[in-house]
């Protein structure tokens, strides 16, 4: 029954979000762009949401407790504010969710605990590798058999919050398929390298991690003698993005629409000008048909019905329009687009760089 | 509570749509070429699907085990191109729809049974219908109306009986000039109707106008239809339209997907976009759109069946389907065929013609320019500042 009724619940938890996210994160947001660093009080308050503790404090038979759909909402809201801390937020929870999903009841019981305290604790999937051309499809990580374990190799790019995970789940070439490795930051031959800085979501500290012959245990290996759902993984943090450059895409152009209202050009409103005021037009209309496109996913996700085409679309969909949209928006703007004074020249640098990253979010 | 999934009675319907549409599929190129010059030489319901339950009726019956029926609907239009019309129901009939919602008993008494087109569009008036020069002039001595003008891009007028035509009356006290409605005729004397127009796609939608000069209908002829209540039927056929085109942006890639699969290519959504070669991410690029689009056709049908047709309260949402379904299906047929090649553009394979045919959807009931004012306008708090 196609439906977009948004059960009560829902509608709190978006307001409760948007209204955090107005008052909270977008003040700062400059402030942490310009820090390369989430301070551990925007991480507190982030946590004091209670998105990840819900997810992971759901028990099996509680699938209601985990709904993608309502987490797609919440990125939407965070990325409207800060698509960096949305980012934060969808990292750990991508980790978060696939032990919750997949792991076996030993593994949920041991890790899951960790996250359902009073402080922010972080922990990412460590998908992408550093070299151009990167696919998800392919790992150059390998998990190879040794005794009664495993011994994982390879080295993690782009890992958001790296130096505040717990854990990693470690995406390697095992036995001929991709696999998944529970594996704790403090493990021998683990190592975090500091980060290089990037083009945007720069307070996120996003680093490599090398994994020097780390001896991980089969009781670590995700879902532990069934193996793991790796593309399952890979089609939530696809939601998980898109969801956040839908909330990106509308900050964009929730930000233009008053600017160009205010500020005369050759006499009229710039808002006035055909040619602001369609691209106005086409946001509105890709915001929205991104997160329709993104509700359905997500909702695929959600009843587990094979979700990796309309998950694949809903990414490629926003990647594509949300680097459209911070790219109209910063050029309303004119020179006020493309210096500090706005936002626009930091969401167009979050845009691109969101859009081209995998698994670094779920939903 | 948000849910995708179709319910049975939906997926029969989508199921009973596209058969109709295959069976329909090889008399498509005929009719392409043939329809403009005989025009609806398929009436009355044909042979192949005689036997068979049509989808409208299948829509009807089974419209209580669905999502809503305008919802249902918007599914079964979206299924695949639908190159030949086997049935026809007279459902066309827009004008017939205006007299049975805003005439008088007396009026329905006396238009009911025929069938009636709607004519709106000028020569030089298109999307500003303030343009327009069609007008009638009262005629106290008679209680009659005085017609000129001229019409065009009229839908099935040359199979109709007339059409509820949009005017001009005269101006008010205070200047103003009001829009009126006007029930024309084809017998009245002064109505001359034109050619079909030969046409880039489409071929099977017969397309004519008229002339009105000195036209006299009596005054019952004028319906209390005013040009906004004219303008809210749009809220319902703007999303099908989109829909419709969407239908033959469905066909196109489906070919497309077969005919490179047949050369080795199957497309494989798992994967990331490094991977991926340029014909594969091409055609996976325009599933989005096609996907975001049908989206947004499924969010305003969801609106209006909450709020009833009649709503304004979906109006935006109607035309961001509009306007995005219009500005896919360019992109899909264009793209695809590019992918193609040669054999693409053949008249062996209806490709080509899918891409002339759903070019219109971005002109017609509004043209996307004109959805992005109706969009922006809401958006920026503006009326006339923006035109």
């Amino acid at each position: 029954m196609i439906s977009f009724e948004l059960s009560e619940e829902r509608q709190i938890v978006r307001s409760t979000i948007a209204e955090f996210g107005r008052s909270v994160l977008r003040p700062q947001a400059r402030r942490l762009d310009t820090d390369s660093r989430i301070d551990d009080g925007v991480l507190t308050q982030l946590w004091s949401t209670g998105v990840i503790q819900a997810q992971a404090g759901a028990a099996d038979d509680e699938v209601g407790a985990r709904s993608p759909v309502t987490n797609a909402i919440v990125l939407e809201e965070l990325g409207a504010a800060d698509a960096t801390v949305a980012v934060a937020m969808a990292s750990t929870m991508g980790f978060v969710q696939a032990i919750a999903d997949q792991g076996s009841a030993e593994q949920r019981s041991k890790l899951l605990a960790g996250f359902t305290g009073d402080r922010f604790q972080g922990a990412a999937v460590a998908m992408m590798e550093p070299r151009f051309g990167f696919d998800v499809s392919e790992f150059a990580t390998v998990a190879a058999k040794a005794g009664d374990g495993y011994v994982v190799r390879g080295v993690k790019a782009m890992t958001p919050l790296a130096s505040r995970c717990s854990h990693f789940l470690v995406i390697a070439q095992s036995d001929g398929a991709a696999d998944a490795f529970i594996v704790s930051r403090d493990a021998a031959g683990v190592t975090v390298a500091e980060p290089k800085g990037a083009l945007g979501l720069r307070a996120l500290e996003m680093a490599e991690v090398t994994f020097d012959n780390v001896a991980v245990p089969s009781a670590m290996r995700l879902g532990e003698g069934n193996g793991a759902d790796i593309q399952r993984i890979i089609d939530s943090a696809r939601v998980g993005i898109a969801a956040i450059l839908t909330g990106l895409s509308r900050g964009v152009m929730e930000y233009v629409i008053p600017y160009t209202k205010e500020r005369v050009v050759h006499g009229v409103p710039l808002a006035q000008k055909q040619i602001i005021a369609f691209n106005i037009a086409d946001m509105h209309i890709d915001v929205e048909a991104m997160r329709w496109l993104n509700w359905r996913a997500a909702w695929e996700l959600e009843v587990r019905q094979p979700a990796t085409k309309t998950a694949q679309l809903a990414y490629t969909y926003a990647s594509q329009q949300a680097m459209r949209i911070a790219d109209d928006g910063l050029q309303a703007f004119g020179g006020h687009g493309f210096v500090k004074a706005h936002p626009l020249e930091l969401w167009y640098r979050n845009a691109r760089t969101l859009s081209v990253l995998e698994g670094v979010a779920g939903v | 509570m948000v849910d995708f999934s179709l319910t049975e009675a939906e997926q029969h319907l989508k199921a009973v749509a596209h058969r109709e549409n295959e069976i329909g599929r090889k008399y498509a190129r005929e009719y392409d070429r043939n329809s403009e010059n005989e025009p609806s030489y398929i009436r009355g319901i044909h042979p192949d699907v005689a036997a068979l339950e049509s989808p409208h009726a299948a829509l009807r019956r089974g419209q209580n085990q669905t999502s809503g029926l305008v919802i249902a609907e918007a599914l079964m239009d979206m299924v695949s191109a639908r190159d030949v019309n086997l049935r026809d129901t007279g459902e066309d009939a827009f004008g017939s729809w205006m007299l049975k919602d805003y005439g008088t008993e007396e009026q329905k008494a006396r238009y009911g049974h025929l069938k009636l087109a709607i004519a709106i569009t000028e020569p030089s008036a298109g999307s500003d219908p303030a343009n327009m020069r069609t007008n009638a002039r009262y005629d106290p001595a008679t209680d009659e109306y005085v017609l000129n003008g001229e019409k065009v891009f009229i839908s099935f007028f040359n199979k109709f009986d007339g059409a509820v035509t949009l005017m001009k009356g005269e101006p008010d006290a205070k200047g103003k000039t009001p829009f009126v409605t006007v029930v024309v005729t084809k017998e009245l004397p002064g109505v001359a109707e034109i050619p079909q127009f030969q046409k880039l796609g489409l071929r099977g939608h017969e397309l004519s106008g008229f002339h009105l000069q000195d036209v006299r209908v009596p005054a019952i002829a004028r319906l209390d239809a005013d040009f906004g209540k004219t303008m809210s039927k749009f809220n319902h056929n703007r999303p099908l339209v989109a829909a419709h085109a969407l239908a033959g942006a469905r066909s196109m890639l489906d070919f497309t997907h077969a005919k490179l699969a047949e050369g080795g290519l199957k497309v494989d959504y798992a994967k990331g976009r490094s991977a991926r070669g340029a014909n594969e991410d091409k055609l996976i690029r325009m599933e989005a759109l096609w996907e975001a689009a049908w989206g947004t056709v499924m969010r305003a049908k969801w609106l209006e069946h909450q709020m009833g047709s009649e709503s304004h309260g979906y109006r935006v949402e109607a035309s961001v389907a509009k306007a995005l379904g219009g500005k896919v299906v360019r992109q899909i047929t264009q793209g695809c065929l590019e992918i193609l090649g040669p054999q693409g553009v053949s008249e062996e394979y209806l490709a080509e013609k899918w891409f002339r045919d759903v070019r219109i959807a971005d002109i017609y009931e509004g043209a996307g320019e004109i959805q992005r004012i109706l969009i922006a306008r809401a958006l920026l708090g503006y009326k006339n500042e923006l035109n």
